[in-house]
């Protein structure tokens, strides 16, 4: 009879055992997850990081391309300036050089306006 | 509960459910655990993939911006250059002009009748520039006579302007380089009036500078006010 019993009991205990286990093992899965999600996620960010990279790498390359444009382009129109400056100078440089000379020896000698002339 | 001992088959049996419950509550234990790892999992992956992906959209705006800025200087920049480009032409053609003109100031000095009355004109405004009773007049050796003659009509003129008596004496002191004009000293040395021609150009150049610009370039589009 003591023997029946301690038989019931031990196949209890190993019931007992056997649950503990089944637990754990749910318990370690937990574990491991945890650890996966890290992982998962750290590589989705390196994806989306290289996908921003290639992103901002085409911005970069297409403003390189607006910037030499730009670059031609005022460089054009400078020079269409310069000439326009060139070639009105060459046209009134005579004219004001002979403005410069003839003031030169325009002479308007007057009395200074706070004086008055001294009786004669 | 039994009135009565079990026998062996019932023990068997009450056993066997014990057993089996047992395990059963450990199955739906494990299985809840389970199901809560998935949903942690999910939420957590989640919240790491955002915390990143906010922290790298602000590090590529930043760049992005940066870049951006960068291209508005450079834009900048070469606006700026190209006004500099014109500025600097314009100065060259300017100083190309006075060059011209210094040279040619020499020969306004050549012309008899238009001399003697510039001279004669020019040591009047001298005189009541300076209204001094008394002055030494300076010219080039070769003006001297002419110089003393404009002189005398000058201090006549002087008079009548001012009633003013002024004394001179002419001396020929100037180099013969210099294109005509005279400078005037006052009695006491004290006062020098240069009205050389080449000072009157120096002085013209100075002064007539926007008009210069005016009749060269044309009017600045971009000015707004005039007194």
């Amino acid at each position: 009879m003591a023997a029946q019993q301690s038989q019931g009991i031990q196949t209890l205990l190993e019931a007992e055992k056997e649950a503990a286990k089944i637990v754990q093992q749910a318990r370690q899965y937990r574990v491991q997850k945890l650890k996966d999600a890290r992982t998962e996620a750290t590589k989705e960010i390196e994806e989306y990081k290289k996908a921003k990279e290639q992103e901002f790498k085409s911005f970069e390359a297409s403003h390189a391309g607006t910037t030499s444009n730009a670059q031609t382009a005022v460089d054009k129109e400078t020079e269409v300036k310069l000439q326009e400056i060139t070639d009105s100078y060459n046209k009134n440089k005579d004219a004001v050089v002979t403005k410069l000379l003839d003031r030169v020896v325009l002479v308007k000698p007057e009395l200074h306006r706070n004086l008055k002339k001294v009786g004669a | 509960m039994a009135s009565r001992a079990l026998n062996d088959d019932e023990v068997l049996n009450e056993m066997n459910k014990m057993v089996a419950f047992i395990k059963q509550e450990a199955l739906e234990k494990a299985r809840e655990i389970r199901v809560k790892a998935d949903e942690e999992f999910a939420i957590e992956k989640a919240k790491l993939v955002k915390q990143e992906q906010q922290a790298i959209d602000a590090q590529y705006d930043k760049k992005r911006k940066g870049a951006e800025v960068a291209q508005k200087i450079a834009q900048s920049t070469l606006t700026n250059k190209s006004r500099l480009k014109l500025l600097h032409r314009r100065e060259e053609h300017l100083q190309d002009l006075f060059s011209t003109a210094r040279n040619s100031v020499a020969s306004l000095a050549q012309k008899e009748d238009k001399y003697v009355e510039f001279l004669q004109g020019e040591i009047v405004q001298a005189f009541l520039q300076m209204l001094e009773p008394s002055a030494t007049i300076h010219s080039r050796k070769s003006d001297v006579e002419v110089v003393k003659k404009a002189a005398g009509e000058a201090a006549k003129q002087y008079k009548e302007i001012s009633g003013r008596d002024i004394e001179f004496d002419v001396e020929g002191t100037l180099s013969d380089d210099s294109a005509g004009g005279v400078t005037l000293i006052s009695g006491s040395r004290r006062i020098t009036l240069d009205n050389t021609l080449d000072e009157r150009l120096r002085l013209l150049e100075d002064r007539m500078l926007p008009e210069i610009r005016k009749d060269l370039f044309g009017a600045n589009e971009n000015r707004k006010f005039y007194t």
